[in-house]
């Protein structure tokens, strides 16, 4: 048996679970998009795109996904900022605490945001005693109840994506921009901001993805009323029944997150090689 | 030497910490507070002090019947996504496949396809070709979203390893099965091991294939949760989050003993 034989044979496990139980799968949902009773047909596509509803559905989901992702990268470039300048010991302690939530069911976390922001929860109260919000405020079943649970579930991924990019640069660069007469705020635009794209860049396609994927936080937080798309593809799925047309959304999620995704890998490949 | 931050700026940047780390723990906090109360209704901050709830959670045959499912699940998970994950990364460690950079990424491809683009195929191919779902769709299921985990971690470890032991071991004359046996898997171990505890971690939470894949008799208990909370929370369902909660900790803990988290830490 030569080492490549080897090798295959350690892999072939691997390839054909990823093969039969991954892309088989894949392959199932892509024909079942276009099944028609009269062979194929893109009708399923027609009836999506052609829906002013449906249509409203994907506008909301991007809207709602790159509010999310901006969100996302404004907390979590100066977290991830001061998590690579803080000594070792407060940087495991803050990396454990970005983690636990991560790591934490998202049914979980949601059900926590749903008594936070419930009608009679914290955050409507303080706000109403404060006197920034009247009598009848409600944000459960809003769009800013969506994004703020978003914003929490998804935050750490960009967290963590920022903070592996900078601790990779060489802190002598801000001394250097330093001693050479730039202010503080100075050397963070002129020299980390720009050292980090890469992170900030793969960080926000992930979360951009992920959050145009979920409905669990959608669902629970946003209510039947305002819908994403992926709790439209969960309704056709359980509830209508309609197996086809939930495979065509599916198929026009999947095509976007490829056009996202895409950019992503090259990105994230290119740091680790 | 130049003043590295100006003390107005490290005042604010502490706040700031203290806010973000505030945002991502107020809802795991507000659900171990509920989880806790007296009341008979969903409240934070908790009323009272009691631990009622838990002991309704321990009388439940629905959760009792969800929790036992769901650790019999995670614990199949855990043993197909180490073996099948660990013996693929130590191939694509040696490079010496045609294809190894597209194969590694295809092993990692799981982890960035959403997982519901993924249910409604592992769904639409049961009911095609078994005419429904099954323990075994699960079991698959969670293995392929669960495999990546185990094979980033061990390659992790295996990048700093020693290569050259497992060539002394060959010219001292082990054979190819205990090279791999005494040699290469001792060297993984902690890589093994953390694969391991991500992939029961994550096979135990996840909430989206679980709910795709369900059939009325085979109810995990994420998806138990997500049903109360769609139908009538009570706060039992904060105790049952608070166990979840709880064996997360577990995990992070035992993860970082073996390992060391931050290793992990930047996906």
């Amino acid at each position: 048996m030569s080492d490549r034989t080897e090798s295959l044979l350690l892999t072939l496990p691997g390839l054909l679970l990823l093969g039969l139980a991954f892309l088989v799968p894949i392959a199932q949902m892509l024909v079942l998009s276009i099944e028609g009773e009269n062979g194929p047909t893109l009708a399923h596509f027609a009836r999506f795109l052609g829906d002013p509803f449906y249509l409203g559905v994907l506008w909301r989901t991007v809207r709602l996904s790159l509010i999310i992702t901006v969100i996302c990268a404004a907390i979590g470039f100066p977290l991830a900022y001061i998590m690579a300048r803080v000594g070792p010991r407060l940087r495991l302690w803050l990396i454990v605490l970005v983690i636990l939530p991560l790591m934490t069911s998202v049914v979980v976390r949601t059900f926590g945001w749903m008594v936070l922001l419930g009608r009679s929860g914290l955050i409507p109260d303080i706000l109403r005693d404060l006197g920034l919000a009247g009598r009848s405020f409600a944000i459960m079943h809003t769009e800013p109840a969506i994004v703020i649970g978003m914003v929490q579930v998804l935050l750490p991924f960009m967290t963590l994506s920022i903070l592996g990019v900078m601790t990779r640069i060489d802190q002598r660069l801000e001394e250097a921009a330093r001693t050479m007469g730039c202010s503080f705020v100075q050397t963070l635009r002129s020299v980390v901001l720009p050292l980090s794209v890469p992170g900030i860049v793969a960080g926000s396609l992930l979360v951009f993805t992920l959050s145009a994927s979920s409905f669990i936080t959608p669902n629970l937080l946003g209510g039947p009323r305002i819908q994403v798309l992926a709790a439209s593809i969960y309704r056709s799925v359980t509830q209508t029944l309609d197996w086809p047309f939930a495979a065509a959304q599916a198929v026009i999620l999947f095509a976007g997150v490829l056009v996202v995704m895409i950019p992503y890998v090259a990105l994230t490949g290119r740091g680790n090689g | 030497m130049v003043r590295a931050v100006p003390n107005g700026i490290r005042i604010a940047a502490y706040a700031f910490v203290a806010l973000t780390m505030l945002l991502l723990l107020a809802p795991l906090v507000v659900v171990i507070g509920v989880s806790v109360s007296e009341s008979q209704f969903i409240a934070f901050p908790p009323n009272g002090l009691s631990l009622a709830w838990y002991r309704s959670v321990l009388s439940s045959d629905a959760y009792l019947r969800a929790a036992a499912l769901s650790l019999q699940i995670a614990l199949m998970v855990t043993a197909s996504a180490t073996v099948i994950g660990g013996a693929a990364a130590i191939a694509l460690h040696r490079r010496n496949l045609p294809g190894s950079a597209v194969m590694a990424t295809f092993f990692l491809s799981p982890l960035v396809l959403p997982t519901i683009i993924y249910a409604i195929g592992m769904l639409m191919l049961w009911s095609t070709l078994f005419g429904g779902v099954s323990m075994m769709t699960l079991w698959l299921g969670h293995t392929v979203i669960c495999l990546p985990y185990v094979v980033r971690t061990t390659l992790a470890v295996l990048s700093e390893s020693d290569p050259f032991l497992e060539e002394a071991a060959r010219t001292m004359g082990a054979n190819r099965i205990q090279r791999l046996v005494h040699v290469v898997v001792p060297q993984c171990l902690p890589g093994l091991a953390a694969g391991a505890f991500f992939a029961f971690n994550i096979s135990f939470d996840e909430a989206v294939l679980s709910l795709f894949l369900r059939r009325a008799d085979m109810t995990t208990l994420p998806v138990q949760i997500y049903g109360q909370l769609e139908f009538s929370p009570d706060p039992s369902v904060a105790a049952v989050s608070t166990i979840m909660i709880g064996i997360t900790i577990l995990l992070i803990v035992v993860i970082d003993r073996v390992l060391g988290i931050k290793r992990f830490a930047s996906t």
